[in-house]
């Protein structure tokens, strides 16, 4: 990737779909990461790989503010270093030892990562909020064709923008934003609009 | 780097008892390969046209692409004739075979991936214990490993402080021997026999020769699978999917001294199929 | 009531799961499903000429088929995990049993080709699997929108332990659950019902025990 790749936010997830005291998988374009709120809600992000033996992170656990690799337990604090190994309960880790963390941010109700900190916050596109997530089986320039040339679209019969990351050539994280305080019965026909936005695309790719 | 050395390693291509004459298409090390019986009912590997050489024991057939230099290696405590002989039956995981080796050998995962069964989060400390090559037999072995265990076996009652031996006599086989509750002075062998399919893709065969008079053969099935599988949703999800030998690429401590041990083994033979030398 | 089990039967984890939730003790059964292939021997052929486990012996009651057998250990234990006679619950409760045979062929069909060696034709089995996982995350995702977290009514039901085992596996075939948040969040809330209990491939809630190091901060 190159530098200034680096230094962009990047969507990984909405927010809402991560609970307090919670760790989900997600992916930035070098890799997968890990992207968990502490048990008050404080959200951090790091590599999804444990520096002991590679355990994707993403499969621990979280107490309090700390999140623990699944495989032997070592624990991980908001900083990203190695704070307790249980199998040598009177070690204090090494300082060396840290998971990665990684810039987060939110706006509009997406979770945004960066591989490295970029000089701005995310753009707020303002007025809208994120609904759902989906992953298409797609590139970003399809989904964006099949929405009708661009990402500012309507969703069933809701103004709408969908925010893209490509993940793998041939798969693309979208979320759906549409205005906030959009009603129930309104979000509902958004989001199965979206499902059907995405059978378009991949049946056209 | 060549492969040659594993290729000359005896590896476990299935169960005595389940070779057909049909015979049963598979793979060993990305080559493909037919396992079953030959018309004389004996039986036989093909790879190609070409007779491999077979071995029989521990109830599986073994194989090998090369020419292996030394005989399989044997497990003499498991010839004693009461010991119940357990073929536990295949399962493949998306994994190095050498990680899913290193994961046979290790203990600190105990209390956080086997609960309430082999290990428990309030006991998980692991104490020093003492590694070693054995030259003549040039074997790992770890011994005095010992950890505190809520149900250590089918067999047992209640929580004990469990004493482990591990062995590794070839680069994709390990055998533990561990406290055998019901009978205090014998080891219980338990081993993991792992067929290489391709660099990330394992046939893995456990076997035991356990005492236990109380469990049913099935219970005690059960009991290999119920373990191995709580461990094969780990093993699908190490990143970088290769065993690293670059030290610095992971982080062991005391408590992994066993797998240090190893991964110095399978450098120094050229055990590497499966293995990630400098990150990628 | 005996239980012919099968520990790393997703099917019998089922039941397991439901009467442990529940707190009906189930006396088990071993069978020697793999490599054995003990269900489909004459003893068992005789209970159940389907050739599939569970089955359930309860007195004279024999039953088969997991989803009857939720229904049947819901009616006698736990009425409340049933619909109600509410049309709309009733319909949404066969609804998902359904489904959950839906999810037994495709993504418990890719499991048993990835893990036990089985025939099948793999990329079909995923692709049915990953098209049950799009429509489940659908639906939970609507579910979410009107504040509700399970499949049926307003509590956890028969439905939910019936589609749970196989989709919490889906890796198990290589089908992978990360791109589904829904399933994640209803999952979770499953893990999290006291007496939950695990099988192989699907781990515990580890925090929701008491933090060892609590106390020493
Ligand atoms: N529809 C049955 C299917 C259960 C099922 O698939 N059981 C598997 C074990 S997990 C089985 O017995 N398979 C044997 C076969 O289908 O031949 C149920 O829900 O009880
Ligand atoms: S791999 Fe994470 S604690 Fe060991
Ligand atoms: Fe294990």
């Amino acid at each position: 990737m190159q530098a200034d790749e680096r230094t962009q936010w990047v969507p990984a997830a909405v927010s809402t779909d991560i609970l307090d005291g919670t760790v989900v998988p997600a992916a930035l374009p070098t890799g997968p990461i890990a992207v968990w709120r502490t048990a008050s809600g404080e959200l951090h992000a790091n590599g999804d790989r444990c520096p002991h033996r590679g355990m994707r992170l993403s499969h621990g656990f979280v107490r309090g503010n700390s999140l623990s690799c699944i495989y032997h337990g070592w624990r991980y604090g908001r900083d990203g270093g190695c704070e307790h190994i249980p199998a040598h309960p009177g070690l204090e880790p090494p300082k060396s030892i840290n998971c990665g963390p990684l810039p987060v941010a939110e706006a509009n109700g997406v979770v945004w990562v960066a591989a490295q900190a970029p000089e701005e916050a995310p753009a707020e596109i303002e007025g809208f909020e994120a609904l759902k997530s989906m992953l298409f089986c797609a590139t970003p320039a399809a989904i964006a064709e099949a929405a009708g040339g661009a990402l500012k679209t309507e969703l069933g019969g809701t103004p709408a923008h969908l925010v893209t990351a490509e993940r793998t050539p041939s798969e693309t994280f979208v979320v759906a934003l549409v205005p906030t305080g959009t009603d129930v019965a309104s979000k509902l026909a958004a989001a199965t609009a979206l499902e059907a936005l995405r059978r378009v695309t991949e049946s056209a790719t | 780097m060549s492969d040659q050395a594993m290729r000359d390693a005896w590896f476990p291509v299935g169960l005595l008892s389940g070779l057909t004459r049909a015979g049963t298409a598979s793979m060993l090390m990305g080559e493909d390969i037919t396992v079953g019986l030959d018309d004389t009912g004996a039986p036989s590997v093909d790879c190609g046209g070409r007779k491999l050489p077979t071995v029989e024991r521990f109830g599986h057939l073994w194989t090998s692409l090369g020419a292996p230099e030394k005989d399989l290696f044997t497990i003499p405590e498991a010839d004693h004739p009461e010991r119940t002989l357990v073929d536990v039956g295949v399962v493949r995981v998306k994994c190095s075979p050498l990680r899913a080796v290193e994961n046979f050998l290790d203990i600190a995962h105990f209390p956080f991936v086997h609960t309430d069964i082999l290990g428990e989060e309030d006991h998980p400390e692991v104490n020093n214990y003492k590694v070693e090559v054995r030259k003549d037999e040039d074997e790992v072995w770890a011994t005095k490993v010992e950890f505190y265990q809520p149900q250590a076996a089918a067999s047992a009652g209640g929580g004990i402080i469990t004493e482990y031996m591990y062995r590794v006599p070839a680069p994709t086989c390990s055998v533990l021997y561990k406290t055998c509750p019901p009978r205090p002075g014998e080891w219980d062998v338990i081993c993991l026999f792992v067929q290489p399919l391709t660099e990330e893709l394992c046939d893995v065969w456990p076997w035991m020769a356990l005492f236990d008079d109380t469990s049913t053969i099935t219970d005690l099935i059960h009991f290999q699978q119920l373990i191995f599988l709580q461990d094969r949703s780990i093993l699908e999800n190490q990143i970088p999917k290769k065993l690293p030998l670059d030290p610095a690429l992971e982080t062991p401590t005391r408590a992994d001294l066993t797998s240090v041990a190893y991964r110095r083994w399978l450098k120094r033979h050229d055990y590497t199929y499966g293995a990630q030398l400098v990150a990628e | 009531m005996i239980l012919y089990d099968y520990i790393l039967s997703p099917s019998c984890y089922k039941v397991r799961l439901l009467a442990s939730l529940l707190g009906v003790k189930l006396e088990l059964r071993a069978v020697d499903f793999h490599p054995g292939r003990e269900h489909k021997g004459d003893e068992l052929l005789a209970l159940n000429p389907a050739g599939s486990i569970p089955i359930l012996v309860d007195g004279e009651d024999v039953l088969t088929e997991s989803a009857a057998i939720l229904s049947y250990i819901a009616a006698k234990h736990g009425q409340n995990w049933l619909a109600t006679s509410d049309a709309g619950e009733v319909g949404a409760q066969q609804q998902w049993l359904s489904f959950s045979h839906r999810l037994t062929s495709a993504l418990g069909g890719a499991r048993l080709v990835e893990m036990l060696h089985f025939p099948g034709d793999l990329a079909a089995l995923q692709e049915a699997g990953i098209a049950a996982l799009r429509e489940l995350e659908a639906a939970l995702f609507a579910r979410r929108l009107t504040g509700q977290t399970f499949l049926v009514g307003d509590r956890i039901t028969i439905a939910d332990i019936a589609c749970f085992p196989y989709v919490a596996l889906a890796p198990d075939g290589s089908v992978s659950l990360d791109p589904y948040a829904s399933i994640r969040i209803w999952m979770r809330a499953i893990r999290a019902q006291p007496r939950f209990i695990e099988m192989p491939g699907i781990h515990r809630l580890h925090e929701l025990a008491p933090d060892p190091l609590a106390g020493d901060a």
